[in-house]
């Protein structure tokens, strides 16, 4: 466990509050985009962009709100296993769902 | 529970050290990394519903944006809003404490759980306006048309998947109030802040599930 020992009496380091404003009216603006989009009709597209803001919004609150940028490799990786498998999961069932072909009985 | 733990002072300026550790910061790497070994845990429990909702939209996607049109955009929107500024309220509460500025940290954690709190009573708004709409599935759902069964599909997602996060902010309304207490009474500062970090830990989470839940339940189909 040596290799997690660090100063104890360190004063903790802290970003200005500039950035946390700065990612708030960023998460907002991407609210607002995908609020917005949603009322065009750009077929699939809409799903795509509202996921890629979700993404986009969820590594904001991650790197900034959730200290991620500053923390070390092992948590790192603990962060990111439950998206892992959560993809994983979702990949493998459409994988079923996708290829499923009907099979009309033979009677 | 150890002699040691059992005569620990809770409000020490610095954390109390257990036996197993070096030092408290290595302390605070594990509880963090503990923290996030039970969020990976969370994200999978959300997970099995995104699963469920991901292959039946795939199966019944007109249904499924007739359905999202029920819902409330502009109050699903305020929530989203509401949640975004909470998580960044939290963060500067952390930040807060420490630098040792409790009552502006309590303050802040107290906004939090206030804008925590309207999140829930804006979700009972909608909740009741749904029940009035005859679309509670099981208990009164009035639908008729090709998409009846989708959308009492989608409401069935909808209702776990809103109802289990609902449960989330509320417990962890609970758990910022308490820490408003805590931190009002000088329990954490610069060299004690593993609890406030870990409680604003799930809130981020509770954002995130949020910030996914919001266009797969409100965004679907609005252009149609």
């Amino acid at each position: 466990m040596s290799a997690l020992s660090t100063s104890s009496n360190a004063k903790p380091r802290t970003m200005p509050v500039r950035h946390y404003l700065w990612v708030l009216a960023a998460l907002l603006a991407l609210l607002a985009l995908s609020a917005g989009s949603s009322l065009f009709k750009l077929g699939m597209l809409n799903s795509i962009l509202n996921f890629g803001v979700s993404i986009a919004k969820t590594l904001l609150v991650m790197a900034v709100f959730m200290h991620e940028t500053e923390a070390r490799s092992l948590t790192r990786i603990a962060s990111a296993l439950g998206f892992v498998w959560l993809a994983i999961l979702i990949t493998l069932s459409l994988t079923d769902f996708l290829t499923r072909v009907p099979v009309p009985p033979p009677w | 529970m150890n002699a040691h733990a059992a005569d620990v002072n809770w409000n020490a300026k610095s954390a109390p050290l257990e036996e197993q550790y070096d030092d408290a910061g290595q302390q605070r790497v594990a509880a963090t990394l503990g923290m996030w070994v039970f969020l990976a845990t969370e994200v999978l429990f959300f997970g099995v519903l995104f699963a469920s909702y991901t292959i039946f939209r795939m199966l019944y996607p007109d249904g499924f944006a007739a359905a999202s049109r029920h819902t409330d955009m502009v109050l699903g929107t305020a929530e989203t809003a509401v949640l975004l500024t909470s998580s960044c309220l939290i963060a500067l509460g952390v930040r807060a404490v420490k630098l040792d500025q409790n009552r502006l940290a309590a303050g802040l954690l107290a906004c939090t759980a206030g804008l925590g709190l309207a999140f829930l009573v804006m979700h009972g708004f909608e909740y009741h306006k749904e029940y009035t709409e005859h679309l509670i599935p099981g208990v009164d759902f009035v639908q008729h048309g090709p998409y009846a069964r989708a959308v009492e599909l989608f409401f069935c997602l909808y209702y776990c998947i809103t109802g289990f996060h609902s449960l989330h902010v509320a417990i962890g309304v609970a758990a910022i109030l308490v820490l408003v207490v805590r931190v009002r009474h000088g329990s954490f500062g610069s060299q004690r802040y593993t609890t406030p970090e870990l409680v604003a830990l799930y809130w981020h989470l509770v954002d995130i599930v949020w910030i996914f839940v919001y266009p797969l339940i409100y965004l679907v189909g609005r252009s149609g």
